[in-house]
Formats: C-alpha cells, sequence, structure tokens
C-alpha cells in the first residue's frame, strides 16, 4: 500500500523551467489540505507524449517507467500539474500494469539506465483531478478564505480527458468537473464556441509546424475574445505557454490586440486558500500583466 | 493509330507498397475495422487548417502504400484525440499515426527543431531547459533555484543516470546513417522481438 495523503511530486518541464509561480502555488494548495508533497529526485522529463513518443514509443516508455520508479521507491502515488505528463505517465503505468509482456522488456531495458525496476506499486494523478474532483467543491470549500470575483475562460486541454478509455474522468465532449468546481472559487464560467478543442500545441507542431499550430489557437482565442473573460483558466503547463506566447504571436503577426492574463487551476486555488498576490505570481505574466484579483463580496 | 498516347495517370509500382510493413500496425490498432467514414477527418483539429487528412492516411495504411511514412502530413496531428474518441468502428487513428511517425523517424524523416528536442533531453534531462531569468524568478518565489531533476544533478558532479539516457535512449544523433537504411532493414523489426 502506498502512503496515504502523500504524493509524489512530478514537476515535468515546463511548470518548473518557466512557470515556477504553478509550481509553488501547488504545494502551497496541497499542503493546505493535508497532503504532503514529496521531491523526486533525479526525475526527468515525462518525456513528452507528442514529440518523444512520436520518435521512437519504446524508448519514450522506459524513460516515462524510470520516472514511475522513482515515486515507487517514495512509497506514494504521483501528482502531476502537466497534461502531457498526466497523459504519459498514466498511459504508461496502465500498460506496463496490464501487460507483462511490455513490464518484461521495459525491466530490462531500464537496467541500461542504472538500479531500476518497474513494480507497478502506484497510480498517476493530476493535481486538477485530486482537487477537482476526490476532495471536490464541497471538500475544498471549507479551506477557501476568500472568493474571487471573476470571469473565465476554462480550457481543459486535451491529455486529461482522452483517451477517455484511459483516462475515465469525465466525458471528452462536454466535461463538467472544471466548471463545477470554479464556481465554489467564486469565479463565473463563460461557455464560447470551441470550448473544448486543441489549444494546438501538441504532437510537437508547436516546435516544428509553427503555422499550423497558430491556425488553430487564433480560432480558439477569436472565440474565447468573443465571450471577453477576465482571464483564461487552464490546467497545464504546455496550453499555459501557447495562451501566453500564442495571444503574443497574433499581436505581432496578425494585428491582434488580445491581452488576456492566462492562470493555471492551482494559481487560482492558492490565492483563494489565502496565498500572497506575489506568490501567486501575476507579476510574471507575459500578457495581462496590469489584472489583479478581486475579493468577491460575499452577500 | 499507333501513335503512343501519353500517360496521364501515374499509377504505383510494387515496390512503393508493403503490406508487411504495417502488420503491427494493423494488429494493435484495429485499422482492419475501417470503413473510411470520414470521422476523424472530420474530428480533426489540425485538419481544420492543414492537408492533414486522417481516413486517407488509414487508407494508405490498410493499402500498404510507403509513401505515407515520407508523408510531411503526419506530423500535423496535435495528438488530440478525437478521431480515436470518435470512430464509430474502434480504430485508434492517433496511435497509427505515432506508429507511422516512429518508423518516418527511424527512416531520417525528422523535423530539425525535434532533432533539437531531443538534444535537450540529452544534455539536460528536460525537453524545455531552465534559463537565468527563470532561476532569479525561482529564487524570488523561495524554490529552490534548481528543481530536484536530473539537470541539478549534473550540476552538482552526478551525471551517471543522465548519461546512461544519452548512451541508451532517442539515439536520432546518427540519423543520416538511419536515413540511409534500406527498406528491408526497418522491417525487420528488431524492436518487436525485443519486445516479446
Amino acid at each position: 500500500m502506498v502512503k496515504e495523503k502523500t504524493f509524489a511530486f512530478f514537476l515535468g518541464c515546463i511548470a518548473p523551467n518557466r512557470y515556477p509561480q504553478i509550481e509553488k502555488a501547488t504545494k502551497f494548495v496541497m499542503e493546505k489540505i493535508g497532503y504532503k508533497l514529496l521531491d523526486m529526485e533525479q526525475a526527468s522529463c515525462c518525456p513528452a507524449p507528442g514529440v518523444f513518443k512520436s520518435f521512437d514509443k519504446y524508448d519514450w516508455m522506459v524513460a516515462a517507467a524510470r520516472n514511475l520508479v522513482i515515486a515507487e521507491r517514495l512509497d506514494a502515488d504521483l501528482v502531476t500539474i502537466c497534461n502531457g505528463c498526466f497523459g504519459t505517465l498514466q498511459d504508461v503505468n496502465k500498460h506496463l500494469k496490464e501487460d507483462p509482456n511490455a513490464k518484461e522488456y521495459v525491466n530490462a531495458r531500464l537496467k541500461e539506465l542504472g538500479d531500476y525496476e518497474f513494480k507497478g506499486t502506484i497510480t498517476v494523478r493530476h493535481a486538477a483531478e485530486v482537487l477537482a474532483f476526490e476532495i471536490g467543491p464541497e471538500g475544498i470549500a471549507p479551506f477557501i478564505t476568500r472568493k474571487l470575483n471573476a470571469r473565465a475562460a476554462i480550457h481543459y486541454g486535451c491529455h486529461f480527458l482522452k483517451p477517455t478509455r484511459i483516462r475515465g474522468l469525465d466525458s471528452a465532449e462536454k466535461p463538467t468537473m472544471l466548471e463545477n468546481f470554479a464556481t465554489i472559487l467564486g469565479i463565473e464560467s463563460l461557455d464560447f464556441e470551441n470550448k473544448y478543442t486543441c489549444c494546438g500545441a501538441g504532437g510537437g507542431i508547436k516546435a516544428a509546424h509553427a503555422v499550423p499550430s497558430m491556425k488553430i489557437f487564433a480560432e480558439k482565442m477569436m472565440d474565447i475574445d468573443k465571450v471577453k473573460p477576465d482571464f483564461i483558466l487552464d490546467i497545464c503547463p504546455f496550453c499555459h505557454l501557447q495562451f501566453e506566447t500564442g495571444q503574443d504571436y497574433l499581436n505581432k503577426n496578425d494585428a491582434c490586440k488580445y491581452d488576456y492574463p492566462v492562470l493555471h487551476l492551482s494559481q487560482v486555488v492558492a490565492w483563494c486558500m489565502g496565498m500572497d498576490q506575489e506568490f501567486v505570481g501575476l507579476q510574471y505574466q507575459q500578457m495581462g500583466r496590469d489584472y489583479i484579483f478581486t475579493e468577491r463580496e460575499v452577500a | 493509330m499507333g501513335e503512343t498516347v501519353p500517360v496521364k495517370k501515374q499509377f504505383k509500382t510494387d515496390e512503393e507498397y508493403d503490406k508487411e510493413l504495417f502488420k503491427d500496425i494493423e494488429r494493435r490498432s484495429n485499422i482492419w475495422s475501417c470503413i473510411q467514414c470520414g470521422t476523424c477527418t472530420a474530428s480533426c483539429e489540425s485538419g481544420r487548417w492543414t492537408a492533414l487528412k486522417t481516413r486517407i492516411i488509414i487508407r494508405k495504411v490498410v493499402l500498404g502504400d510507403l509513401s505515407v511514412l515520407d508523408d510531411p502530413d503526419i506530423w500535423l496531428c496535435t495528438t488530440c484525440y478525437n478521431c480515436l474518441e470518435r470512430c464509430p468502428r474502434d480504430v485508434r487513428p492517433t496511435d497509427v499515426i505515432i506508429e507511422l511517425r516512429n518508423m518516418a523517424a527511424k527512416r531520417g524523416n525528422m523535423h530539425p527543431a525535434h532533432k533539437k528536442t531531443v538534444g535537450f533531453l540529452k544534455e539536460t534531462g528536460h525537453a524545455v531547459p531552465i534559463n537565468d531569468q527563470i532561476r532569479k524568478q525561482r529564487k524570488d518565489l523561495g524554490l529552490d533555484e534548481l528543481p530536484p531533476t536530473l539537470y541539478k544533478f549534473k550540476m552538482e558532479g552526478d551525471d551517471k543516470v543522465l548519461n546512461n539516457i544519452k548512451a541508451k535512449l532517442f539515439n536520432v544523433a546518427n540519423i543520416e546513417k538511419a536515413a540511409m537504411l534500406a527498406k528491408t532493414e526497418s522491417k525487420s523489426n528488431e524492436k518487436k522481438s525485443e519486445e516479446k
């Protein structure tokens, strides 16, 4: 059995190396609600499902298994804050648990990397799913010290829900998990066209094919712009990166004037639990720099 | 009469087809069930804006058309999984595209930006490495300057695991050599026997 109320905290790449404020906020939130987060020493990239899985899915599986072994040694379930990491690690974890041949293959390859052996003792979780589903709106209510007065465009991202056969979290066509949860934080969730579509970053196309990536993103952004949210709320640092750099790209290349702040769910929850604005990290936004949180007056 | 009519339609020769090559994909992703309904293409987020036609890719794989491996369109998929979710015949187009990319990469068809990403992983353990600005930002936030990942261990002189990853995984460095691999060689599919 794994330790209760303890998670091995898998950082990934973009969160610690581009948006450390998300890492900080997640640690704050998890500690407030009574979970202990353990450092995963010597962890690497998950590796990213769009790029590395596309190059060699066997090597991808081996590298992911190594990260899983680190969590197994800590005797704790693994929690991530990124849809990509969630996708890779959950896919590989489930596959290796179900397929003994694959497990044998991966364990043989793991020996090449060092003293590692995959046993299959843990599960892989996403912080957003822990907060919004396991703890849920009712469970989080006692920890909320202030509510946020804001209207948000919620973006799920693809790998959080799909493939539903592996994730088993919520409907991929019309999920409601985050909307229900955001309500308890005071956030009004806005409906807009193409709400559940891709941000256009995944599959390695952001790196290699910027033009189609930005075309997909431009359509999404146009629909978001129609409802004029206070900020965009996501649960994935890669979508986060796409929303921040993408707005900048469209402003420079397509004569758009977008200036929407982009926030990760952890950051918003941290503020509602009393974290200072300075640590929530609004000052590090590339977009929507003037935005500050305002408290909703409870009637 | 007796004149040679110029050939208008280019037919493909037998050498351009190889059904055996895609046998594993068929087994894993169920593509023989495909009825060419086009739900995948209609659901495709990237296909709205690009030439990516998922249905045609699946058809080419069923036929064993090798040109699909040189098709740049397979690299335009965002892996959003809409096609996989909506397919009425339970085909897994996203997984098929990933497997095709694996084969294409083996043949040396890989974008320079992707090679660079592999380089980052091998050097730092991250696909997106840290920079000075973020190091400062981490300190300001009260976090450790470097996250406790492989890169930090490398900086402290312990690069054993990272070196092993560099040597053993994602060996696309000799990609030029890989490009010259004969078709038969990639067919032998060493990985399959290793998996067994």
